[in-house]
């Protein structure tokens, strides 16, 4: 289990916008570190440890882009895994600090999914070759046979996750009107049970946060005239063996995983999930944030659809998900996407997220990422 | 005037062969049934596919054994694309993809062929060679998918 030699602090985030607009990756690396600076009020030659995430783009782009920030000697560390990049990238920043070995540390995600090689160009293999929807959908089927989960349960998850990115001005999908679970149902199918609108949006976008120890981050929250925003736990876990566990196509992973890394983040903490204030989750389809709301903690196994019809995972009641939309609406360029989560939270514990997405007296939010389906990220920020 | 065509004799089908080695065991003239070769693991008592370089569990030596030749389905669904990568299903609108559980104990994933209506969790499904693409000497290299045991692609 992490164990932090002193505290960390989240001190600064940024981002640039989310988009499908193939923006270059150099300005969207460029917009959301200088944001995430400038919000924290530091320079970049502050910043003792840069950990960069990307999963397209070239060899260095991470030193490469860095350049236009500035030449300061600082370490600079490519960090990749999958989905989860961006959280292993904060993750990294954060230990980096805990552990004493610099004041102030930087996660910096940029990415363009567009160019990844995508499975439409690949060549056949026995491992691989299948749309990634697939096994969402295949999970979303086997929950549907063994709890009866309705469709429009999924659809319901969707639309919340479009209606939260309406607010978000950082989000790629902003509707301009209100989602319903008839719209999203009424979307081309591509892999049934799932339509179009229930997939993450995918395209480019910059996220970046800065992390710093106790002292600074005290001076910067008097500064600047806010609370301080504690990391109070980080967990990452890669699979461990469950029956039918599936080797191939590592995608959605054994839900085990999230269960025991959450336990991991809760024990560090020193609260538990009654005590958290919303919840973010790697939402690539509906079911994920479905089953991630019971492996989480806040609700027994097979009561999950019962909260998404109550309301309780929707702004105003007991958890809310994915306020800023989630992989769905905010979108899901790779690298960024731990990061945005990162952003959200913050911004959400220092109560300064549009009104209409603001969750009320937020104290505690969680961040968990899946990468490939073999690591999963969690971590726990606290308003102090 | 038409050209004089020599006579088509009836050409043999094809050979078949894996797409990749380690995966399937081809069919033989004493067995029709392609299998998926799985590690076993003596130490734990395990089965695994695709096959491991060493258990997962204890680190020890695993040993190549084709699983059974029929599953029972976990799960499945139907992809609506046309296409799998490289491979084209002109005459789809997509493909179907299962999850088997073997008697063994892998939960194998892949395509799934055959009558749709058979597709439902529980029911038998056998492994069946799926053709993908053709090698310089014009044999089908063959993945694997499953079809139901009771409505087969035949």
């Amino acid at each position: 289990m992490t164990q932090f030699q002193r505290e960390v602090y989240v001190v600064g985030v940024g981002m640039h916008p989310f988009r499908n607009d193939n923006t270059p990756m150099r300005k969207l690396a460029f917009v959301s570190a200088r944001e995430a600076l400038a919000d924290a009020g530091l320079k970049y030659r502050d910043v003792g440890a840069v950990y960069t995430g990307y999963l397209t783009g070239m060899v260095m782009d991470g030193v490469t882009y860095s350049k236009d920030l500035g030449l300061t000697g600082a370490p600079i560390t490519h960090v990749e895994n999958a989905s989860a990049t961006g959280s292993s990238a904060f993750r990294e920043a954060v230990l980096n600090v805990a552990g004493g070995h610099s004041e102030v540390a930087m996660a910096w995600g940029f990415d363009d999914l567009n160019n990844l090689q995508g499975v439409g160009s690949s060549r056949p293999g026995m491992e691989g070759v299948i749309l990634p929807a697939a096994f969402f959908a295949l999970w979303g089927n086997r929950r549907m046979h063994e709890r009866g989960t309705k469709v429009e349960t999924f659809a319901k998850i969707a639309a919340k996750n479009w209606n939260m990115a309406r607010y978000n001005p950082m989000a790629q999908r902003r509707a301009d009107h209100e989602m319903t679970v008839e719209e999203i149902l009424a979307s081309r199918v591509i892999a049934e049970p799932f339509t179009a609108k229930m997939a993450a949006a995918t395209g480019g976008g910059g996220a970046c946060a800065i992390i710093a120890t106790k002292e600074i981050a005290t001076r910067i929250a008097r500064e600047q005239g806010r609370p301080l925003i504690k990391v109070a736990a980080s967990a990452q876990e890669s699979e461990r063996y469950t029956e039918g566990h599936i080797f191939m196509g590592a995608v959605v992973g054994p839900p085990e995983m999230t269960r025991t890394t959450v336990k991991q983040a809760y024990e560090q903490a020193g609260f538990g999930p009654e005590d958290v204030s919303l919840a973010h989750c790697h939402d690539a389809f509906p079911i994920e944030e479905l089953l991630y709301t019971e492996l989480l903690g806040f609700c027994a196994e097979g009561e999950a659809d019962r909260l998404v019809w109550d309301g309780d995972t929707d702004l105003g009641g007991r958890i809310p998900f994915s306020t800023d939309g989630g992989l769905i609406g905010r979108g899901h360029p790779g690298g960024p996407t731990g990061l945005a989560q990162i952003h959200e939270i913050t911004l959400q514990l220092r109560h300064e997220a549009q009104k209409e997405r603001q969750v009320e007296n937020a104290r505690i939010g969680l961040a968990h990422m899946m990468g490939g389906g073999a690591v999963c990220v969690i971590h726990l920020l606290q308003r102090v | 005037m038409e050209s004089q065509q020599p006579p088509i004799a009836p050409s043999a089908p094809p050979p078949r062969r894996p797409l990749e080695e380690g995966y399937l065991e081809m069919p033989t003239e004493h067995d029709s049934q392609p299998r998926l070769i799985a590690s076993y693991s003596e130490e734990a008592k395990t089965w695994f596919f695709p096959q491991r370089l060493r258990c997962p569990i204890t680190e020890g030596e695993v040993t190549p054994r084709p699983l059974s030749p029929v599953g029972e389905l976990y799960a499945w669904t139907y992809v609506h694309f046309a296409s799998m990568g490289r491979v084209k299903y002109a005459d789809q609108s997509g493909y179907g993809v299962a999850q088997v559980d073997f008697p063994e104990g892998p939960r194998v994933q892949g395509v799934l062929l055959g009558d749709r209506s058979k597709w439902k969790i529980g029911s038998k499904m056998r492994v069946m060679l799926n053709p993908v693409m053709k090698d310089e000497d014009g044999a089908d290299l063959c993945s694997f998918a499953f079809e139901p045991v009771d409505g087969g692609v035949q």
